[in-house]
């Protein structure tokens, strides 16, 4: 623990739940250590499962980890590091050399086609200033709560809360008996993209809206190389915010902006995924980039 | 992140609990591990008490492969009742720790 506190229902509850943690890992080493041990040689990918409740291993080809976003920093440090010289200094609108250098590179980085404009279509930017937003309600009665799969997710995104109002396609299912796990992970994944800005957005707002609605999309912070793909969720920040974008409290956390003030540059572009093959979350470069 | 029982196991009272303590991220975050860490020993100690070396070793392969209905599809062939096993254990762990809150809330 690095960190102190003199709160004495934290210490009670600290002091408590230390020992039981330590009781249910003796009691499970003890029981099953003699067995895991002779396997763990052959699986140490599954023994680090075992201890490490919070830990993903990476997926062996596409290289994608949910929730080891420390080990996908590391790695997309080499991303960073391309992207660096071509990058403009100011945050402002790619030009059209610029655009396609950074697409160069991240087509090569990541192996799935990533680009400015599908169908003719492009957003009005795709370098800007992304914030962090709160979670959406998924279905009528939805909460906080219910948004969590474990304490982790709660004591990080929690504090984030609610939206007062729904995203700008509504809920994301009609009941918590509809709700599909690709809807959980279009609201912990989601983006507010200026979708109103668009060029010619109000002439053809119906064409428009459909084309936007769960459109699937590549952030890149550039400074870090941290990567997440995510789907447009909902239409903003209005322009007077001085904001471009906004990302869900997991997006934040994934490009390495959840602290402080919860906002930075970041890349942002269509990927062009017809099959709906590539998995949401925070995403790695290919191994040989 | 999801684990393959979270489907199983609500913590939600206790996560309602804990939202109503006065606690910093640093602090909620220590003991959201040690909820998390505790519960995934516990239900791994009631799969695990279950199986036979060999099977350990299947559980083990699909575990890490993360594909949870081929790991749901071996856990019932091989064990009956395996989703009230994993309910049962993490409900006593549940108990333990709103004892615990419930304790913590007079000390405020």
């Amino acid at each position: 623990m690095k960190f102190t506190s003199k709160k004495p229902h934290f210490e009670h509850l600290r002091k408590k739940w230390t020992a039981r943690q330590r009781a249910a890992k003796d009691s499970f080493w003890a029981s099953h250590g003699d067995s895991l041990r002779q396997l763990a040689l052959g699986s140490l990918g599954g023994l680090m499962l075992l201890s490490h409740p919070n830990q993903q291993l990476p997926a062996p080809n596409f290289t994608v980890s949910r929730d080891d976003i420390l080990k996908g920093y590391d790695q997309n440090v080499l991303l960073a590091e391309q992207l660096q010289d071509k990058m403009p200094k100011d945050v402002k609108s790619l030009d059209p050399l610029e655009e396609k250098d950074i697409l160069d590179i991240l087509n090569k980085n990541f192996g799935f086609k990533v680009t400015a404009k599908i169908s003719n279509i492009r957003l009005n930017r795709n370098y800007g200033l992304i914030g962090g937003e709160q979670h959406l309600y998924r279905y009528p009665g939805d909460n906080i709560y219910t948004q969590t799969d474990n304490a982790v997710d709660w004591a990080k995104y929690g504090e984030a809360g609610m939206a007062p109002g729904l995203g700008a396609w509504g809920y994301f299912a009609p009941s918590k008996q509809e709700l599909t796990e690709k809807d959980k992970l279009r609201e912990k994944y989601y983006l507010a993209i200026q979708t109103f800005l668009v060029p010619g957005y109000a002439e053809d707002v119906n064409r428009l809206r459909d084309f936007f609605k769960f459109r699937k999309m590549l952030v890149v912070n550039p400074k870090t190389g941290q990567a997440v793909v995510a789907v447009i969720g909902d239409a903003g920040p209005g322009e007077f915010t001085g904001k471009h974008l906004g990302g869900s409290p997991e997006v934040m956390d994934m490009l390495g902006l959840a602290d402080g003030p919860r906002k930075g540059p970041v890349l942002y572009f269509f990927i062009d995924d017809p099959s709906d093959e590539i998995p949401l979350g925070p995403v790695k470069v290919k191994n040989q980039a | 992140m999801k684990q393959f029982y979270t489907h199983l196991v609500e913590i939600e009272s206790i996560i309602i609990r804990l939202d109503k303590m006065v606690l910093s991220k640093e602090e909620k975050l220590h003991l959201a591990h040690l909820i998390d860490s505790s519960l995934h020993h516990t239900i791994l100690d009631a799969i695990l008490s279950q199986l036979s070396d060999q099977d350990k070793r299947m559980f083990m392969t699909h575990l890490t492969e993360d594909n949870h209905d081929k790991f749901w599809k071996f856990l019932n062939e091989k064990v009956v009742g395996i989703e009230d096993k994993i309910k049962n254990a993490a409900e006593t762990l549940k108990k333990e720790l709103e004892k615990d809150l419930k304790e913590a809330g007079r000390l405020r």
